[in-house]
């Protein structure tokens, strides 16, 4: 029976003045030390006990890590430590990265927004995160500082399980990089939830789409679903459908039908299985069909 | 558990204080400089009753360390009235009803005043996203959204 | 006379809240607010991580010796069992644990953290027993025995335990003859309901502070609904003599029926005791105010009822059991008021109810807005919507067919007074636009009506009384002290109306006192049963009628008049007779000089009142007739439009209105909003809320799986409409309205989700997953 605590325990705040020393305490400590950024994982985890970290290293405003910046050729990049709401509200990234937009305004609530990072919801790699759909079909990748220096981690092989990921312990990831997404493109993320706003996700899904004269459908389709396997869930088999066949109703359903066998939800309090595998179906066709309407005026 | 000496700016006052690194902004508002206008509802970045400006922008206080406060500026519902000047939220919300209990009104007030700021004249679907991470259990929201409405003249 | 024409009703003007300037400026003092200095120390208490089972030891000597710990208390230390109707618990649990979450020990310390350790050192072992999950098995004769000693608690006569089982109060109606009416039935609707179990979720969780000093006396500061009945039942379980027990009870930040009675408040009384000096505070963390307080029980009810040809209902059976939980002290009561309402607000001759509260090993049931009325509505009228539908007659028809009117006799044989509820199903249907078919937002979207009746009548012991005191000042205002507490419905607001009013002084002058102070206070009964315009109303207009009494005489000696030439309109004494006017400020403290120095006539003026209803009657325990079960009902209706998404399942209510019949509005405002609020409570409880229990353990406590509306979540657009049939024995007509707009929600979405998609589901919450799976099921969705 969950019993938090009233409030949080006692930790110990770690400010480094470096990049270097902040992994090093990290690496030192592992398994009771833990970097931080808006902290909005990290403190409920410790307030109900589930974490029992000592110590807390801030990591923002370290290199790197402050700044958010576009730029047309090498495309958004994102310092781990900016809040979501920096993000949003960029025009650029309501221009070229709306389906990302799109996703954090369905994140826990304004307030909160202005706390959480992109980079956390990443590295606290639920499978209910509600950007790393995103992320994944914008092509992100991380930028980790680790013992052995800097090194980049694409999204796509990054999660490893719920709350796991490819970071030991010393590592730090500083910012994502979204490279520009193709002319043309369109995307949607649908999340199915308890209440219209705020809640976690039963099932969401997140899809992108862009014109591509060498596919023989004429399109590129990428597909990413969230909350309904042990890591966000990319779908090959059905992008590879919508990549061969005539984009048409039956084409989408199909599509649809391929993502709901492809993920392997479980049942928990927010939803059974059995009506996640359905959303996953309704939704990824809604997704599909509002996308491709948009493509088609577009063209 | 260590203490750390910060000092930041609450509602226009230079404060010092000395926080052990568990407290939250939260905390530190009510049990250090007695600004108990701010409430607690949940302490897990749920409810929106602890809301408060830092730096401009709405947070969940009970979701900020203290220590991370170092320099800041912070507003919480007690910064809101100037030499005894209810803002116009203020006069508004008690216009249209939107107070029962008043347990979540501090935090709704807090929303929809940086709502405001940021965006003078929101759509109704703009007030009631930026105030969705405030639960209210008396007054069903409607009047509240009507008491935004009217600050912004959309009514 | 220019005074005089200047005075205004203030019955019926929808004046500003009293209290409103202090809350939106952060001033207004909750219980958490209070300051209490460096003493203050901070009470965790150890709970049973257990459903059900034997304690066969408790060693708190090592949390005794962590440095910052002042004292550990167990149940060994307080033997008296405590409750409101039923005294069936202890304060924590001494030989057995009922569920999970149950007190079992307590902890003082010098900070929140330290006491948290604390509990961590207490060693707790137990002996699991075989639980009770549900209410229907408790109530049959294998399922095991919670409380072996019912036979040995106290309770009053209106309650009926069943020793021996697991029954801790069964209430029966016997009226007519339902097995002869049933063949003469047209149709017959036989369903059984089940309602979760659901939790009030007040914005501020609970807290309480108490202090004992070492000559005895107790001071509790609490976020209560209850101020006199906690100092009543805790001075009584922990032995304080009663007036040295004192309740402050300042600004609530929400109660709906949880911070009623006593919970966790007896627990910091009870540490105090043991440590004399130091302030003591609990504040529940809000997973603990989930699953460890009060929460509305859970209900399962089964359905008989049938009409004949015309659509005239002929019978009900009506079985309900309700999940009590571990403790049934509140409780007990619900199940009596389900019973005595079982009809609803329907005119049926053959009744036949069994209403039933079952120990469980579940949270513990409490009072909850609506007492049992919401529960019971989602079951009675989902089964006429059912039965209207069957015998072919519109839903509106049918209800208005058989709704209660003023004369009629009750299932109780009590004669109901005059009701408006027949205006309420117009008002409703009316702004619905009933009978037309609303065009759905897009493909895939299906749109649909519903409608429902509520009525609920106070329900509390039948003596339940208020007091009140009305305090002339000398710059001519008035202070109102009252006993019942400001939880946001804005009773402090409708107070100083009635006095201002009733006294003819402007209402801008009129003051009601707070915090509530049993030491300073009035008596009042509790903040619950939407009773208090009513009765504490009476209590103020009495006071105020005696301090204007007062004034009168006092007046009237001087100016050598007959009080009955005399008046007070605006704050003026006046003559009809002589036209003399005279301030009241120059009155109600300092008296009258009589005429050349000769003495002076009259002094300070404080007029008091109290109310209690004197005719309420028992009821036979086989039959459950009598007079008059209960004071009075206030009655009504709520209808909703909603659109059904046909790919998610989610709901969205488009619309929502409400019409009851309040007596007199003496604040149209205040109405409104409690309509309002009430209204998006149901609504809320309706489409998310439900406390998911498995083997007595509850999988949500806590803001992120217990979902409640949100601002987004609620219809764009709610109506209200205030209906008006006087109470006979009401200020100035009126009776409550607190609980009721909560009450029809749920029936109504049901029966709204039928009209759109043609299926029943009937049992709440209807999240979009349930509503999904039922379409998959009926063939209509994939
Ligand atoms: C009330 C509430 C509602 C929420 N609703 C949603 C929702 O709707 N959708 C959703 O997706 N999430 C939701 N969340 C979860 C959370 O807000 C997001 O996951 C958020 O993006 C986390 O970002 P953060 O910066 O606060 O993470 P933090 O808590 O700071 O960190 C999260 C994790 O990442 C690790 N980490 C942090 N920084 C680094 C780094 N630089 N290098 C390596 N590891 C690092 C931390 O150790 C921790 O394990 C909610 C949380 C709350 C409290
Ligand atoms: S107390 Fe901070 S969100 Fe509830
Ligand atoms: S007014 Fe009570 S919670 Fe909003």
């Amino acid at each position: 029976m969950q019993n938090p605590h009233p409030g949080l325990p006692e930790i110990e705040y770690i400010k480094p003045a470096s990049l270097e020393e902040a992994s090093k305490f990290l690496a030192a400590h592992a398994g009771e030390a833990r970097p931080f950024l808006g902290g909005t994982d990290t403190f409920v985890r410790l307030r109900d006990g589930a974490w029992k970290d000592k110590y807390l290293v801030d990591v923002k405003g370290l290199d790197g890590t402050a700044q958010v910046s576009f730029d047309p050729e090498k495309g958004l990049t994102i310092g781990a430590g900016v809040a979501m709401n920096r993000v949003e509200a960029m025009p650029e990234v309501r221009e070229h990265y709306p389906l990302l937009a799109e996703a954090i305004r369905t994140v826990a609530s304004y307030q909160l927004r202005n706390r959480a990072t992109i980079v956390g919801n990443i590295c606290n790699a639920s499978p209910a995160g509600d950007t790393i759909g995103a992320c994944m079909l914008y092509g992100g990748v991380l930028k980790v500082f680790g013992a052995d220096g800097v090194r980049e981690e694409p999204l796509d092989t990054f999660f490893k399980g719920p709350g796991k990921t490819n970071l030991k312990p010393g590592d730090i990831a500083l910012s994502l990089t979204l490279p520009l997404p193709p002319r043309g493109h369109v995307g949607r993320y649908i999340k199915v939830a308890r209440n219209k706003l705020g809640d976690l996700a039963i099932v969401g899904v997140s899809v992108l789409a862009y014109p591509d004269a060498t596919l023989a459908s004429g399109y590129r389709f990428l597909i990413a679903l969230a909350s309904v396997a042990p890591v966000p869930l990319r779908v090959p088999a059905a992008e590879k459908v919508l990549a061969e066949k005539t984009i048409d109703e039956a084409t989408i359903a199909e599509a649809a039908q391929i993502a709901m066998d492809s993920c392997s939800p479980i049942d928990d309090v927010r939803g059974s299985a059995q009506y996640r595998k359905l959303m996953v179906r309704n939704m990824t066709r809604r997704a599909l069909t509002e996308v491709w309407q948009k493509l088609t005026q577009a063209a | 558990m260590g203490y750390h000496r910060i000092t930041l700016t609450v509602n226009g006052v230079m404060e010092l204080v000395d926080v052990p690194s568990n407290m939250t902004l939260l905390q530190m508002l009510r049990e250090k400089l007695g600004l108990t206008g701010t409430k607690n509802g949940c302490a897990s970045g749920e409810c929106g009753a602890c809301t408060v400006m830092l730096n401009g922008e709405p947070v969940n206080s009970c979701m900020v360390l203290a220590v991370e406060c170092d320099g800041a500026d912070v507003v919480t519902v007690e910064g809101l009235a100037k030499n005894g000047q209810l803002d116009p939220l203020q006069e508004a919300i008690i216009e249209t009803g939107g107070v029962q209990c008043g347990f979540c009104t501090p935090g709704i007030l807090i929303s929809s005043r940086a709502l405001l700021n940021r965006k003078p004249k929101p759509t109704e679907f703009e007030i009631r996203e930026a105030i969705s991470g405030n639960l209210c259990r008396c007054t069903g929201y409607n009047r509240i959204v009507e008491a935004v409405k009217k600050v912004a003249g959309t009514e | 006379m220019a005074v005089a024409e200047k005075q205004q009703t203030v019955i019926g003007a929808s004046v500003p809240r009293l209290d409103v300037r202090e809350k939106v400026t952060g001033a207004a003092v909750y219980a958490d607010d209070i300051q209490f200095g460096p003493g203050l120390l901070h009470c965790r208490v150890k709970r049973s991580p257990i459903p059900h089972g034997i304690i066969k030891r408790i060693d708190t000597s090592k949390a005794e010796k962590l440095p910052g710990v002042k004292v550990v208390v167990t149940g060994a230390d307080f033997p008296d069992r405590i409750g409101l109707y039923l005294k069936d618990r202890h304060i924590f649990a001494r030989d057995r644990v009922r569920f999970i979450g149950e007190p079992v020990a307590a902890v003082a310390a010098v900070t929140e953290e330290i006491a948290e350790k604390a509990l961590e050192l207490i060693e707790v072992e137990y002996e699991e027993l075989p639980g009770v999950f549900d209410p229907v098995y408790g109530a049959s004769p294998e399922a095991p025995l919670l409380h072996p000693e019912l036979g040995t608690y106290e309770y009053p006569n209106f309650i009926f335990p069943k020793p021996g089982t697991n029954i801790a109060n069964h209430f029966k109606i016997r009226k007519g003859d339902t097995e002869a009416a049933w063949p003469q039935c047209a149709a017959i609707v036989e369903h059984t309901f089940r309602i979760p179990h659901v939790q009030h979720v007040p914005i501020e969780p609970h807290v309480a502070v108490a202090k004992a000093e070492e000559n005895g006396q107790v001071t509790l500061w609490a976020s209560t609904q209850s101020p006199f009945a906690q100092r009543a039942l805790i001075a009584k379980a922990l032995h304080i003599p009663e007036s040295k027990l004192r309740v402050i009870a300042p600004f609530v930040g929400g109660g709906f029926g949880c911070k009623a009675g006593v919970t966790m408040e007896a627990i910091p009384v009870a540490v105090a005791l043991k440590l004399p000096g130091y302030p003591i505070k609990l504040r529940l963390t809000r997973e603990e105010e989930f699953y460890t307080n009060f929460v509305r029980q859970g209900l399962v009810i089964k359905i008989k009822v049938g009409c004949d040809k015309d659509g005239n209902l002929l019978a009900l059976e009506n079985t309900m059991y309700w999940d009590g939980g571990a403790y049934t002290e509140y409780g007990v009561n619900v199940t009596r008021a389900g019973g005595y309402s079982s009809t609803g607000p329907y005119d049926i001759p053959n009744v036949k109810t069994d209403s039933m509260c079952v120990y469980t090993n579940h949270p513990v049931g409490g009072a909850y807005r609506g007492f049992g009325m919401a529960e019971l509505h989602t079951g009675i009228d989902q089964a006429m919507d059912m039965l209207a539908e069957k015998i072919g007659m519109d839903r509106v028809e049918f209800f208005k067919k058989n709704c209660i009117r003023g004369g009629d006799v009750l299932a109780t044989g009590m004669v109901i007074h005059d009701v408006g509820i027949e205006d309420c199903i117009d008002a409703v249907a009316r702004d619905l636009n009933w009978g037309v078919k609303e065009k759905p937002s897009g493909p895939n979207k299906v749109r649909g009506k519903g409608i429902a009746l509520a009525w609920k009548a106070p329900a509390m012991p039948p003596n339940a009384g208020s007091s009140a005191i009305v305090k002339l000042n000398a710059d001519g205002t008035v202070d109102v002290s009252v006993g019942g507490q400001e939880i946001g419905q804005g009773t402090f607001t409708v107070m100083a109306q009635i006095a201002a009013e009733t006294l003819g002084v402007p209402y801008e002058n009129v003051r009601v006192t707070g915090p509530i102070d049993t030491r300073y206070s009035p008596y009042e009964w509790q903040t619950v049963a939407s009773r208090l315009t009513w009765s504490m109303g009476n209590a103020v207009r009495n006071a105020a009628l005696d301090a204007r009494q007062k004034v009168l005489n006092v007046v009237a000696e001087a100016w050598q008049q007959d009080p009955k030439e005399l008046d007070i309109k605006n704050g003026y004494v006046i003559s009809y007779r002589t036209e003399d006017t005279m301030p009241l400020k120059d009155v109600v403290v300092y008296g009258i000089p009589k005429p050349n120095d000769q003495g002076w006539i009259g002094g300070p003026i404080v007029g008091t009142g109290s109310f209690m209803p004197t005719y309420v009657t028992g009821l036979d325990p086989e039959t459950g007739q009598g007079d008059r079960a209960v004071v009075h009902y206030t009655t009504g209706a709520q209808g909703v439009d909603l659109e059904v998404d046909l790919e998610t399942g989610q709901i969205t209510i488009l619309k929502a209105v409400s019409a009851f019949d309040v007596g007199k509005a003496i604040n149209p405002e205040l109405v409104k909003q409690q309509m309002e609020g009430g209204m998006v409570q149901g609504l809320s409880s309706a489409l998310f809320e439900e406390c998911k229990l498995e083997k007595g353990v509850m999988r949500n406590p806590s803001f992120v799986d217990y979902r409640i509306a949100t601002a987004i979540d609620v219809p764009p657009i709610m109506d209200t409409f205030i209906i008006e049939h006087a109470q006979d024995d009401g200020p100035f007509g009126a009776r409550g309205i607190g609980e009721h707009p909560l009450v029809p929600s749920i029936a109504a979405v049901a029966s709204a989700l039928h009209d759109a998609l043609g299926i029943r589901i009937t049992n709440p919450p209807f999240s979009a997953e349930k509503v999904y799976l039922a379409l998959v099921e009926a063939g209509l969705a994939k």
